[in-house]
C-alpha cells in the first residue's frame, strides 16, 4: 500500500510536467488573444528534436533546448500565419498542429523505437531518506520542480508586473492596447513563441526523462488535453496547475485501482482522468463573472491593425 | 485529430509507396512482393518482425523476387490505395501486415485472380488469399515458466493493451505456465485500453511494480517502454514480437519471439512454383514460429532444462498449455482433467483461468 501511494504521489509529480509546462505556454499565448491548436504538433516536434539531441550528444540540458527552439520555431509558423497573414487563428493552429506530427516522424524515423537514458535525478541527501516522503517528494530530475516554479512565474508575471498587465490588455481588447501605443502584433508573437518553447520542453521531457524513448505519436493526445485544461481553468494560472496534477494523480491512481482487481469496468476507469478533470474545474469555476473576467475577449479573433 | 494525422501519414506513405513501386516496375520477370506495414519498422515490434520476415525471403530466393516496402500504412482508404498501386505496378504477391487491412485486400483479391495475399491475423480467406498468424499463446506458457521462477513475491504484472481473444488466451496460459512452476502465483493485468500510449504503458509497469509484482510482462507493446522501466526498477520483464535484450541487459527474463521466415518462404515457394492456395495458417512451436529467445542466466539449468522440456512436448504436439483440469476465474470448470481446448475455442476464449486477479473488461 505505501507502494502504491508513494507511486502516484511521485508518479504526479513527473507526469504532470510535460503538461504544466505547455499549459503555461498555452496559457500566456491565450492571454494575449491568441488560441493555438497547434499544441499536440509542438509538443511532438519537441520530443523528436529533444530525443535525437539527447541520442547523439548525451546532454538533457541540451536536449531540453534544442527541443524548445524547435517547437518555437514551429509556433513561429503559426505566427506568421495567423498574425502577419492574418489567417484565422483555428484553422492555422491545426494545421501546424497536424505539420508538426509529420515533422516529428521525419525528425525521429531513424530512432523509431529506441531508448536514451534517462535525465538523471537530483540528490536531497538526508531528506530522500525520509519514509514515504523521501522517494514521494525528493526522488526527482530538476524539471519536476522547474515546472512549479515555471508555474508561479507565469502567475507572478500575469498577475503583478506591468508586463502581464500589458499582455492581458492585448488579449482582451488589442484595439485599446493599439491605441495606447503597445505593438499588438509583437506582443502577441512573443507570447506564441513562448507558448512554443514551452511546449517543445514539455515534449522534450516526455521523451527524454519520463518516457526516454522515442516513438512516433508518443506525446498521445497530450497536447489537446493541455489546450483543456487552459479553457476548462478558466485562464487562471493555480486552477490550471491544480486541473494539471489532478489530471496526472487520477490517470495513475486508474492504473493502481486496475491492478487491485475491482470489478470495475477499465475503459471507465481510462476515461476517468478526463472526466474527473473536468468535473472538478467547472465545479470550481462556475461562477460566470468570474469566466467572464479572466478569458481573453479578443480570443481568437484576427487582429488587423488598420481596421 | 486521428483523422488528419492519419492523412498526413498517408501523403507521405503514399508518395513513398509512388516512388518505390516506380522504381520496382522497371525490373522484369521476377516475382515481385508488396509488403504493407501499420506501422514504421523501427527496432523491435511487430513491423520489424515482419520485414525480418522480408529479410529471410530476400536472403533465400535472391533475384528470384524482389520486394517492396511500404511502412507506417494506416488502415481504411489509405491501405487501398497502396495495394491497388502495388497491384497495377505489377506485383505478383501482396504481403498486408495489419487486421484492418482484410476487407480491402480480400476485395482486391477477388478484383485480380493472379495476385497472390497474405494477411496477418485475420480470419477470412479465399483461392488467392491466406491468412496468418501465431500462437503466441504457446510461448506465453513457457515465458509464464520462468515468471514463476524467477518471481519471490508470487505476484506478476501483466501490461496488455485491450481484452481480444488473443491477449486473453495469451494472459491464461501465461498464468498456467506460471503456477505449474510455482502454484501460489497471482496475476494483475492493467488495460491501457489503447494500442499505441508508451507513456502510459510505463506508468503501469511502476503501478504494478508497487503493488508488489516483480516479474511484468509486456503484453503487444510495440516500443519498449515497459523492458526499459523494468531494468530501471530492477525487476524481471517478460516481452512479445521482438528481443528486447538490449533494452533489459540484467532483467530480461526471456523474449516470445515470432518468425514468419518459414511461414513467407513455404508461401513463396507456391506463388514461383504456381501452387498457391489461399490458407488459415496458424503457427506454432511445431513450425518455428513462435520461441523464447535470450532466456535469462539468472534461471538455474535445470529450470532451463524444464523449459526446455516442455517446449520439446509442445512443439511435438504431446502437450497443449490449455490442458485440463482448467479452473476459471468464477471458480467454475471449463476444462476437464485430460481434455484441451480446441482450436475454435481457443481463438474466440473470453474468460480468464484462476489465480488472474483482474477482472475482464465488459
Amino acid at each position: 500500500m505505501t507502494a502504491t501511494i508513494i507511486f502516484i504521489l511521485a508518479g504526479t509529480l513527473a507526469a504532470t510536467v510535460p503538461l504544466l509546462l505547455a499549459a503555461m505556454g498555452e496559457l500566456v499565448a491565450e492571454k494575449s488573444g491568441m488560441l493555438n491548436l497547434g499544441v499536440e504538433g509542438m509538443m511532438a516536434v519537441g520530443a523528436a528534436a529533444g530525443f535525437v539531441t539527447v541520442a547523439v550528444t548525451g546532454s538533457h540540458a541540451l536536449g531540453l533546448i534544442v527541443g524548445g527552439v524547435a517547437a518555437l520555431l514551429l509556433s513561429g509558423v503559426f505566427a506568421t500565419l495567423s498574425i502577419v497573414f492574418l489567417a484565422n487563428q483555428v484553422a492555422a493552429g491545426l494545421a501546424i498542429g497536424i505539420l508538426g506530427l509529420g515533422v516529428s516522424a521525419g525528425i525521429g524515423k531513424n530512432y523509431e523505437g529506441t531508448t536514451v537514458t534517462p535525465m538523471p535525478k537530483l540528490s536531497f541527501g538526508a531528506l530522500g531518506d525520509v519514509p514515504v516522503i523521501g522517494p514521494a517528494l525528493f526522488s526527482h530530475d530538476i524539471m519536476v520542480y522547474l515546472a512549479i516554479a515555471a508555474a508561479f512565474a507565469v502567475w507572478f508575471v500575469l498577475q503583478r508586473t506591468k508586463l502581464g498587465l500589458i499582455i492581458r490588455a492585448v488579449g482582451e481588447s488589442p484595439q485599446s492596447a493599439h491605441s495606447l501605443g503597445y505593438p499588438v502584433a509583437l506582443i502577441r508573437t512573443a507570447c506564441v513563441l513562448f507558448g512554443g518553447a514551452m511546449a517543445g520542453i514539455g515534449g522534450a521531457y516526455l521523451s527524454i526523462a519520463y518516457t526516454p524513448l522515442w516513438a512516433d505519436g508518443m506525446v498521445a493526445g497530450r497536447g489537446w488535453i493541455v489546450v483543456a485544461l487552459v479553457v476548462f481553468g478558466t485562464w487562471i494560472v493555480p486552477r490550471v496547475t491544480l486541473g494539471a496534477y489532478l489530471f496526472g494523480a487520477i490517470s495513475l491512481l486508474e492504473l493502481s485501482i486496475q491492478g487491485l482487481g475491482l470489478n470495475v469496468p477499465s475503459q471507465l476507469l481510462s476515461a476517468s482522468p478526463y472526466i474527473v478533470t473536468i468535473i472538478v474545474l467547472v465545479v470550481i469555476s462556475r461562477n460566470p463573472v468570474l469566466i467572464q473576467l479572466n478569458s481573453p475577449m479578443s480570443l481568437g479573433q484576427t487582429y488587423r491593425p488598420n481596421g | 485529430m486521428k483523422l488528419i494525422r492519419k492523412t498526413i501519414k498517408h501523403l507521405a506513405a503514399a508518395t513513398i509507396a509512388t516512388a518505390m513501386i516506380a522504381g520496382a516496375a522497371s525490373a522484369a520477370d521476377k516475382l515481385k512482393i508488396g509488403f504493407v506495414y501499420p506501422s514504421p519498422v523501427g527496432d523491435v515490434g511487430w513491423a520489424y518482425q515482419l520485414d525480418e520476415g522480408r529479410k529471410k525471403l530476400e536472403a533465400m530466393f535472391g533475384d528470384q523476387i524482389e520486394t517492396v516496402v511500404v511502412e507506417n500504412v494506416p488502415e481504411g482508404p489509405d491501405a487501398a490505395r497502396i495495394m491497388n498501386q502495388m497491384a497495377s505496378t505489377g506485383a505478383g504477391m501482396i504481403m498486408i501486415g495489419s487486421f484492418g487491412y482484410m476487407n480491402d485486400g480480400l476485395k482486391l483479391a477477388s478484383q485480380k485472380p493472379d495476385i497472390n495475399f497474405i494477411h496477418a491475423s485475420g480470419y477470412k480467406t479465399a483461392a488467392n488469399f491466406g491468412n496468418f498468424q501465431t500462437r503466441n499463446y504457446e510461448s506465453a506458457y513457457v515465458a509464464g515458466m520462468a515468471a514463476g521462477y524467477a518471481s519471490e513475491s508470487n505476484t506478476l504484472g501483466v501490461v496488455a493493451a485491450y481484452a481480444i481473444p488473443e491477449v486473453v488466451g495469451i494472459i491464461n496460459t501465461f498464468t498456467l505456465g506460471a503456477q505449474k512452476t510455482n502454484p501460489d502465483i497471482t496475476v494483475k493485468v492493467v488495460w491501457l485500453n489503447s494500442w499505441f500510449n508508451p507513456s502510459k504503458a510505463q506508468e503501469s509497469a511502476k503501478s504494478l511494480i508497487a503493488q508488489s509484482a516483480d516479474v511484468i510482462f509486456s503484453l503487444y507493446q510495440d516500443t519498449p517502454s515497459v523492458v526499459s522501466v523494468a531494468e530501471e526498477e530492477g525487476v524481471y520483464v517478460v516481452n512479445t514480437s521482438s528481443d528486447m535484450k538490449k533494452y533489459a541487459p540484467t532483467k530480461l527474463l526471456a523474449s516470445m519471439t515470432i518468425d514468419w521466415g518459414p511461414h513467407f518462404v513455404t508461401q513463396v515457394k507456391a506463388a514461383l512454383d504456381g501452387t498457391f492456395e489461399g490458407t488459415a495458417y496458424w503457427g506454432g512451436m511445431a513450425d518455428d514460429a513462435v520461441g523464447l529467445a535470450s532466456l535469462s542466466d539468472d534461471l538455474s539449468a535445470e529450470q532451463k532444462a524444464d523449459i526446455q522440456s516442455v517446449m520439446d512436448e509442445i512443439a511435438a504436439g504431446s502437450f497443449h498449455p490449455m490442458t485440463g483440469p482448467i479452473i476459471a476465474q468464477d471458480g467454475s470448470e471449463k476444462i476437464a482433467a485430460g481434455e484441451s481446448i480446441d482450436d475454435g475455442a481457443m481463438r474466440g476464449i473470453d474468460w480468464l483461468v484462476a489465480g488472474v486477479e483482474t477482472k475482464l473488461p465488459n
